[in-house]
């Protein structure tokens, strides 16, 4: 083979490796940045009138971070999931957080009362926890292991087992 | 007034007219604005978030007014968003982002394209006949043509 063909042979498969790097993934796969670092800090006033719930309180345990709202209708079917899953792990440090996202803390409370759930919640002050973690839209769940750093993220309702799988991976390994 | 004078006093107007439309140093609001231009909405369809009237869109803004008030610089307004969103959140990403390759790569093609073109086309350009100077060659020509000579006579 010529050096003149070789080097067409070589700068077809170069483009054709650049396009298929490139197209490998979907635009509308939005990935958050926030994966494999250490998650933002943030101190939130809870619904309940309570006091705040920040981040640095809950050092060395894992963290289910949820950003949802009470319009959000798959919200709404996601919350029975969250429940469950609270109710089996409440005690193994494992904390919930639930972040009220551009809604209003009443109608948060209402939405809590009406499908339970007594994991701390707060509204987010003025969408800058969102922001700070990258959130696209919610339901959007964060998952942050005991070292503080942010191991998996999840948009859109969670079901049991993705919910399940994910606790699995950031909880502590201390015998329930 | 001489032709030198009109042209000077011309020349005096187009300053006076530069110096009074420049503009001043940037506000806080335009700097909100300039910044916000740059970044992605995330909710929308190619909208900055200037641009964009959803209420994350208007989250954005409040967050680049609140760094902007409190002294960031530009570069690190947009980092703290690279940090959440990635490059993706700059509606102009970096040339070095790896997407930047999608867009050099056929430039690079279609220039090493040409190149081996043009290689090509003068390689194959026709050749202009090598003369004949071998002495031994002319000898056997005139040999040639003066037996074909003596075979006429």
């Amino acid at each position: 083979m010529t050096r003149g063909r070789a080097a067409v042979v070589l700068a077809i498969t170069a483009f054709v490796l650049v396009l298929a790097l490139a197209f490998r993934f979907d635009p509308h796969d939005l990935r958050s940045n926030a994966v494999g670092r250490p998650a933002p800090a943030f101190a939130l006033t809870r619904l309940d009138g309570t006091g705040t719930v920040a981040l640095r309180e809950l050092a060395g345990k894992a963290v289910v971070l949820n950003f949802f709202a009470s319009w959000c209708i798959p919200c709404v079917q996601e919350h029975p999931v969250l429940v469950s899953a609270w109710e089996r792990y409440w005690t193994a440090d494992v904390v919930f957080v639930g972040v009220l996202y551009q809604d209003d803390p009443a109608n948060g409370r209402e939405f809590t009362r009406r499908l339970g759930g007594t994991w701390p919640t707060a509204a987010d002050d003025g969408g800058r926890t969102a922001l700070s973690y990258g959130v696209f839209g919610i339901p959007e769940t964060f998952f942050i292991g005991a070292d503080g750093v942010v191991k998996g993220r999840h948009i859109g309702p969670l079901d049991d087992a993705t919910l399940t799988a994910a606790i699995e991976v950031i909880r502590p390994r201390t015998p329930r | 007034m001489s032709r030198i004078g009109i042209i000077a006093a011309l020349g005096v107007l187009a300053l006076a007219l530069a110096f009074s439309a420049r503009s001043g140093p940037e506000t806080a609001a335009e700097r909100v604005d300039r910044i916000s231009a740059d970044l992605r909405c995330p909710v929308c369809q190619g909208l900055s978030a200037r641009d964009s009237p959803s209420e994350t869109a208007r989250d954005m803004r409040n967050m680049v007014a609140l760094r902007v008030a409190a002294g960031a610089t530009d570069d690190a307004i947009r980092d703290e968003f690279r940090a959440a969103y990635g490059d993706w959140v700059m509606l102009q990403p970096p040339l070095l982002a790896p997407t930047g390759l999608v867009w050099l790569a056929p430039l690079v093609l279609v220039g090493g394209g040409l190149a081996w073109a043009l290689r090509y086309a003068r390689q194959a350009s026709p050749v202009a006949p090598a003369l004949v100077s071998d002495d031994a060659a002319v000898a056997t020509l005139r040999e040639r043509v003066a037996t074909a000579e003596a075979e006429d006579r």
